[in-house]
């Protein structure tokens, strides 16, 4: 126990004093502070611009409608309903228009061709250009008054009519996907960070021990057992602190800047995870992190030069990913439930992933949760005390990377 | 103390790499682990730390089998390697401490051996700034700086230079001296002869010759001499076909058996101006190609 304090304190410093480390957890803490801020800063610049020239600023619109009594109609609502353009009309040939358009003197264009229908010209289409749809709508609606009006209805009774609101509630009994959406994804993805970049930092310890024969005497100093659990245990703890650096600080910087940031249901929503949630998602990373970590370090060992642990480990991290692609697509599916997310959040390499993602966007009874969770527990301390098995047989094979079976062998034998 | 090793067999896979070894080796002796590349040096040696167990056999310590919290054992690997990155106490102290001493002896006793051995000055500086000899100086702290009870020194000497490996010697002796099981494995026979009372050579995985080292010598017939004189032709054509020239100008008289030993002495010196007069014994590099390179000519049909 001694042993492996004294290991878990030896490698702990080395993640303190790797600059490689120190460095990209202050950068992103950085980066963090500056994203929080960024409203802040924004708001700045907003106050200083005078609001006279705010019209001049916007781009420009032009309608051109031929029939008189609806350009005077259309020109009042369009100018409504798109509040970030400078709307005006024009009475310029089609060519012309298009010619400003293609120029940039002007954003975009409306021509209409009568009262339900119209061509809309732009000069590159955004996939999120809304304009169209808007019109249509507009467009819709005062054909609708002008038939309601005709039909010898008030114009203020029309317009009741047509600015009618519905309340409409929704009462989710199980989890709302929507509101868990964005911190499950937040933790797959730190999941999948840590752990491609936490694994690869065990591998390389592991065999740039090896590689420098560091190895001949750690082996005959330590007990393999203590070296493995020692070696990845410190690899979660950095984890965890970079974690806590980067996510402490968000949460600081957030409240610092909470009333620039307004409403923003994202954020209030990652901030505000329900706290049995939380601790689901400490319990799964943990035990995902060390598996992974685990298996990480065994394969290493196996591995005489440092250029090949990319190879050595690709299996591992193809599996890693597999889980990941299955949740990601899922997610983004809406079902979280189907035949192969259930296996997935039962196998121990997939489980952190898929269960979790489960609990957070799904109703999952206990005994499930449970036994995921004990199986989770079981495999861990399986494959870690195997990785040190594997460690132990593998750290003294020099050479060619030995063939899976020769491993297994000495394993059992050992 | 006595460690031994009793009838230990071991097999990676299909090969087999010891049959039937077994070793003793004493307190304030030095035990000399002989035998060519592959012989099963290392693996003795692995099994004998408990890096991983013997398929049969046992490890004795004064009798009993050892226990690895009690015993310690200070390890100079052939395959030299720390971290090279790092500051040179910080791993010393790492180590010291892997093997059960707390920080502040550990410091200590590095302290002690980085001053013994003369490298103080490269307390806090990087393991990969310092030439090969003194690399070696800073691994060799991590076998003694936790006072063990059995040292094992694997090719201790090499790289070493002259001055260096003096210094090794006496330290060498001094932890011989306070009574430890000092074990030796080098191909380099002159420093197991001048340390060593007791050698095995391996050969194959086979212990070929296990023993006191001036019994086995003394165990050879001592039918030959050996003579220095400036008259060497004088003896030379006296003696005929018995005797022969060596390559570093020394006489080697045969002698049709060791009872002749004293009448050709007797002759030799009233006779000629002789240097110097003595009984052959061999060396123990003549005995390690004896006993290791017979089996090795064995080895390759």
């Amino acid at each position: 126990m001694k042993q492996f304090g004294t290991i878990l304190k030896f490698e702990l410093k080395n993640y303190a004093k790797n600059k490689a480390f120190v460095g990209i957890t202050i950068f992103l803490v950085v980066l963090i502070a500056a994203l929080m801020f960024l409203p802040r800063i924004i708001a700045l610049f907003e106050n200083e611009d005078p609001s006279d020239d705010a019209n001049e600023s916007l781009s420009v619109m032009l309608i051109k409608a031929d029939d008189p009594a609806q350009a005077e109609m259309v020109k009042e609502t369009f100018a409504a309903s798109f509040g970030d353009y400078n709307v005006q009309m024009t009475d310029e040939e089609i060519h012309s228009i298009k010619d400003k358009i293609t120029s940039g003197d002007v954003e975009c264009a409306f021509v209409l061709n009568g009262p339900t229908s119209f061509t809309y010209y732009v000069n590159n289409l955004s996939m999120y250009d809304m304009n169209p749809d808007i019109a249509s709508e507009v467009l819709q609606q005062i054909y609708q008054m002008n038939a309601m009006i005709g039909g010898g209805m008030s114009a203020e009774d029309a317009a009741g009519v047509m600015s009618i609101r519905i309340d409409g509630e929704v009462e989710s009994l199980g989890k709302d996907q929507m509101q868990n959406f964005f911190y499950t994804y937040i933790m797959i993805f730190a999941l999948y960070m840590v752990i491609l970049l936490y694994g690869q930092m065990v591998a390389m310890s592991v065999a740039t021990e090896k590689s420098s024969r560091a190895m001949e005497l750690l082996v005959t100093s330590a007990k393999p057992l203590n070296m493995m659990f020692g070696k990845v245990l410190a690899a979660c703890a950095a984890g965890l602190i970079q974690l806590v650096a980067i996510f402490g600080s968000a949460l600081l910087f957030y409240n610092v800047n909470k009333s620039y940031w307004g409403d923003n249901g994202i954020i209030d929503s990652i901030f505000n995870i329900p706290p049995e949630l939380f601790v689901y998602m400490l319990v799964f990373f943990l035990l995902g992190f060390l598996i992974y970590a685990f298996l990480y370090g065994a394969i290493s060992s196996t591995v005489s030069k440092l250029e090949d642990i990319n190879t050595a480990v690709q299996p591992v991290t193809y599996l890693f990913l597999f889980g990941f692609m299955v949740v990601m697509f899922s997610m983004s599916g809406g079902n979280v439930d189907h035949l192969l997310m259930r296996i997935c959040s039962y196998l121990p390499f997939t489980s952190p992933m898929a269960m979790f993602t489960r609990i957070a966007m799904s109703t999952v009874p206990w005994y499930e949760i449970a036994l995921s969770i004990g199986i989770l527990i079981a495999s861990t301390f399986g494959i870690g005390v195997l990785s040190a098995k594997i460690y132990r047989v593998g750290v003294l094979m020099y050479g060619t990377s030995p063939k899976i079976g020769n491993i297994i062998k000495a394993v059992w034998k050992a | 103390m006595v460690l031994e090793l009793l009838n230990i067999e071991k097999s990676f896979g299909e090969k087999k790499v010891l049959t039937d070894v077994s070793l003793k080796a004493e307190g304030g002796k030095a035990f000399g682990l002989l035998g060519r590349n592959g012989a099963g040096k290392t693996t003795s040696i692995r099994i004998l730390m408990g890096v991983f167990p013997a398929d049969s056999g046992r490890v004795l310590i004064d009798g009993a089998p050892i226990d690895y919290s009690k015993i310690g054992i200070g390890y100079l690997p052939e395959e030299r390697g720390l971290y090279p990155k790092k500051i040179i106490l910080d791993q010393l102290t790492y180590f010291a401490e892997l093997k059960g001493m707390n920080r502040k002896a550990a410091v200590k006793a590095v302290d002690y051996w980085l001053e013994r051995l003369g490298m103080t000055e490269y307390r806090n500086k990087k393991l990969e700034t310092l030439s090969k000899g003194n690399q070696q100086k800073i691994q060799l702290v991590t076998a003694l700086s936790h006072d063990p009870d059995i040292i094992i020194l694997d090719e201790p000497f090499s790289g070493l230079d002259p001055v260096n490996a003096m210094l090794l010697k006496d330290v060498v002796k001094e932890e011989i001296r306070r009574g430890k099981i000092v074990l030796f494995s080098s191909h380099q026979m002159n420093y197991i002869e001048e340390f060593c009372d007791c050698i095995a050579i391996l050969n194959q995985g086979k212990v070929a010759l296990c023993g006191e080292m001036h019994t086995i010598k003394r165990n050879y017939p001592r039918d030959r001499l050996v003579v220095r004189s400036e008259k060497a032709d004088a003896i030379l054509s006296d003696f005929g076909s018995s005797c022969t020239k060596t390559e570093d100008g020394a006489l080697m008289i045969q002698l049709a058996s060791p009872a002749d030993k004293k009448p050709v002495m007797i002759r030799l010196t009233e006779q000629y101006d002789v240097d110097e007069v003595k009984v052959f014994e061999p060396s123990l590099n003549d005995i390690f190609v004896q006993y290791a390179g017979d089996a090795a000519k064995e080895g390759e049909q």
